[in-house]
């Protein structure tokens, strides 16, 4: 298919990913629930990649490298494997689409953006984004452009931060035992 | 409390028949004599005990489920485990007309407020079940976004383990709960100081 | 029990669409009204007397009428995705359980879907007929209590203790295979945790025949009431189209006329292999709703009955993969052989690890798709999970469904929507 602004494909455990340029996010888009028939939006989710194992400065080999893999994993004959997935940017906004025919056709598109920069929004083009997106905003901080109400969803109003980044901790409390002194 | 020096009252005296009633001449008895005794030293009434035997067979829980607990609470009202025998099936949802606070399920940060306002609107006297691991100690979520435990804002009389505990359990909570207000232990809120 | 003759709808499937605009999921005081001092905001606070949990539901009301409509969520919000991260693989799995709180089963499902395509680990058999088995079995108990509850709201009090009496044989059976009768936590990557007890396999059946009977029950009490149908009839109206674009699936798609049943378009564990039908009504109203959910009721008894059949033939099969560095291996082992004793500490410490990948897995829940997002960055514990929820979807088109609703009507609209707050706030 001739997708406007497709910057690679991957396929991978049975599915298809592609990544799409953010600037001709809302053209594609259209295309594909248009012309391709992907008219269910499934899910959007944002995701952080920071601290992911094989940033430029991972050497393969070195014990415990960042994302916490040791070398002498099983299999691994001693070298870490870097993931072959590298991605562009901080943080990524992947878009689940699928074609309700036969055979149940899924999709997904992956647009890389960094931090504070926004995404179009897909709000137009399916509705049901709206509160998708705000979960986006409101836990990983990434803002939508032309999302008609994007406040916070799941937190309060007045929280500060956004709880799924991966420098945001996990917070709670240290659990004190009885016995301790 | 100081001890009262007044002669011990008759229980037929105050209109609660005992089994002397057929030698009405006889004097107070052994039983009686004993328990007016118990009642001096504890510094309480008939009366009241029988305000507190009332007031444990008909304590109305508030709708207050919040999660997964809140399933097998309503679990208890159904014909199996029937908390009707208890006197209370009746769920207000007012908490203005609720005696007892189950909070079951994990509270978020952002629900703790409405939880406070709650827990004041009840009018007294009011008990508070934490109702499994969530409500009584943050259970398995010790994170940004989960209370770690309700009695950080309201006082709890009860604290009943599980995730989610089964009917039976949240039963032996409340059977307890009803032993303690007819021991007459103070209310957690007399007890504890939580947030005034 | 035939289904009651059906009076002419109220209002048919519409022209056009009904989501509010510009915001989808605000219906907004329109402009005439904005002013006006008959319009009162009432606040169906995050407790209030109905049974869904914690939802906010912020009403502009003219009179009767529902004129502007805002949800407010959040109030259930529990953190299961970062704490998902700071987990173990099999850690983790104890945590979807308690996000939809009443199909846990099917979440346990999807998140260990995911993690097997991942692993491309394949389950024998056994496993993925138990698996469909209780996951149909909890399908059940979902609109059993979905019935007890929505049927109580309106005023049909006495069904929840019908509903509840069948769900409580619902969870015997659970607690009998898997120890618990909620979060039962009996899914491990690869297969099932343990073995079928004995003795499952006749009462199982014994509810089997049961269950159909119980059913009728529940729609004799409801299905020919006037009450009933005039409260459910003609409200809350979705069209196809609508229910597409808001991304609705599940029993609120099937309500509105479309015929899309994961089960059928894209069949996993062993769906392809049964006999089922998939219910599909063509008005999109509450009353749809409520007879999509209990035909499917019905349709589950039928997978169970079929799943019985053939895992009673599968007695001494291995209920879980054999992949040692995923699956812990069968204790005696662990006297004579060191490799499995390696292998046994590496898994309970370490845990382990699954090579890198991204995977959206999806199962019918009772409710709709439910979906898992899962990616791996080659280590011991998930990069990132993320749980697609239906009633987070069905909680934002509620003001589709609203648009000409009367304060009454709300209840049954949300009641018929089917939202449990823990997979909306996750």
């Amino acid at each position: 298919m001739n997708l406007p602004g497709l910057l690679e494909t991957r396929e991978a455990h049975g599915e298809t990913t592609f990544w799409v340029e953010k600037e001709r996010l809302l053209e594609a888009c259209t295309h594909l629930r248009d012309e391709e028939g992907f008219t269910f939006l499934s899910d959007v989710s944002a995701v952080d990649y920071l601290g992911w194992p094989g940033a430029p400065r991972d050497v393969a080999g070195y014990y415990g490298t960042v994302g916490g893999r040791e070398t002498g994993a099983p299999g691994s004959q001693g070298l870490a494997r870097l993931p072959e997935l590298q991605p562009l940017r901080r943080f990524s906004v992947v878009y689940h689409l699928l074609a309700l025919r036969p055979g149940a056709p899924r999709l997904r598109l992956q647009v890389w953006v960094d931090d504070g920069e926004s995404v179009p929004s897909v709000v137009p083009i399916w509705p049901t984004a709206d509160w998708h997106e705000r979960e986006a905003w409101d836990m990983m901080g990434i803002p939508f452009e032309g999302h008609p109400n994007l406040v916070r969803i799941l937190m309060d109003d007045d929280w500060e931060g956004h709880p799924l980044r991966k420098d945001y901790p996990l917070g709670g409390e240290p659990v004190r035992f009885s016995g301790e002194e | 409390m100081a001890v009262d020096d007044r002669p011990p009252k008759r229980l037929a005296g105050l209109g609660l028949n005992s089994e002397r009633l057929l030698w009405p001449t006889k004097g107070p008895g052994v039983f009686e004599n004993e328990v007016a005794q118990l009642e001096q030293a504890l510094g309480v009434t008939t009366l009241e005990k029988a305000a507190r035997w009332a007031q444990s067979r008909s304590m109305w829980p508030d709708t207050f489920g919040l999660a997964c607990c809140a399933i097998e609470m309503m679990a208890i009202v159904s014909s199996r485990y029937d908390i009707a025998r208890f006197g209370m099936e009746a769920f207000r949802s007012s908490p203005r007309q609720a005696d007892l606070l189950i909070v079951s399920g994990r509270v978020s940060h952002k629900m703790a407020a409405p939880l406070r306002q709650i827990y004041d609107q009840m009018l007294e006297p009011k008990w508070v079940i934490a109702m499994g691991a969530c409500a009584s100690s943050g259970g398995m979520f010790n994170n940004y976004a989960v209370l770690q435990s309700v009695d950080k804002i309201v006082p709890v009389d009860i604290y009943v383990p599980g995730c989610p505990p089964r009917p039976e359990a949240l039963m032996e909570g409340i059977i307890r709960l009803h032993e303690r207000v007819q021991a007459g232990v103070p209310h957690a809120y007399e007890m504890q100081q939580v947030a005034g | 029990m035939a289904i009651a003759e059906r009076p002419e709808a109220r209002a048919s499937i519409y022209e056009g669409t009904r989501i509010p605009s510009p915001i989808p999921t605000i219906l907004q005081v329109p402009e005439e009204l904005r002013d006006s001092d008959d319009v009162i905001q009432v606040n169906f606070g995050p407790n209030h007397p109905s049974t869904h949990g914690v939802l906010r539901l912020v009403v502009d009301l003219n009179g009767e009428q529902i004129v502007g409509l805002r949800a407010v969520i959040g109030y259930l919000h529990t953190g299961f995705e970062k704490n998902m991260e700071q987990k173990t693989w099999w850690k983790a799995i104890t945590y979807p359980e308690r996000i939809d709180y009443v199909s846990y089963q099917n979440n346990e499902l999807v998140f260990v879907l995911a993690i097997e395509q991942l692993l491309g680990l394949e389950t024998p058999e056994k496993a993925r007929w138990m698996r469909m088995c209780l996951c149909e079995l909890n399908r059940l108990h979902s609109h059993l209590v979905w019935l007890a509850t929505s049927a109580l709201e309106l005023g049909v009090i006495s069904m929840f203790w019908y509903c509840f009496r069948e769900r409580e044989r619902i969870l015997d059976l659970f607690e009998m295979v898997t120890g618990g009768r909620m979060h039962t936590r009996y899914f491990q990557a690869g297969g099932l945790a343990e073995d079928i007890p004995q003795g499952f396999f006749p009462e199982a059946r014994k509810f089997v025949e049961w269950m159909p009977k119980a059913v009728d029950d529940y729609e004799g009490l409801v299905d020919r009431n006037k009450i009933w149908l005039e409260r459910t009839q003609g409200i809350g109206i979705l069209s196809a189209d609508d229910a597409i674009a808001l991304g609705q699936s599940g029993p609120v798609l099937r309500a509105s006329g479309v015929d899309w049943d994961l089960r059928r378009a894209r069949p996993y564990l062993a769906y392809d292999e049964v006999d089922f039908d998939v219910p599909v009504y063509p008005n999109g109203d509450v009353y749809d709703r409520y007879r999509v959910h209990m035909d499917e009721m019905r349709q589950s008894v039928r997978i169970v009955a079929q799943t019985l059949d053939r895992l009673e033939d599968m007695d001494g099969q291995p209920w879980i993969a054999d992949d040692r560095k995923v699956v812990l291996p069968p204790r005696e082992e662990l006297h004579t052989s060191m490799e499995s004793l390696i292998h046994h500490f590496k898994i309970v410490t370490e845990g382990y690890r699954v090579p890198e990948g991204q995977v959206y897995s999806v199962v019918e829940s009772p409710r709709g798709e439910l979906g898992c997002y899962v990616i791996s960055d080659g280590g011991p514990k998930p990069w990132r999970v993320k749980f697609r929820a239906p009633s987070f979807l069905a909680t934002a088109a509620a003001p589709t469904l609203m648009r000409d609703a009367l304060i009454a009507d709300l209840i049954a609209i949300v009641g018929s929507l089917d939202g449990v707050m823990g997979e909306v706030d996750r």
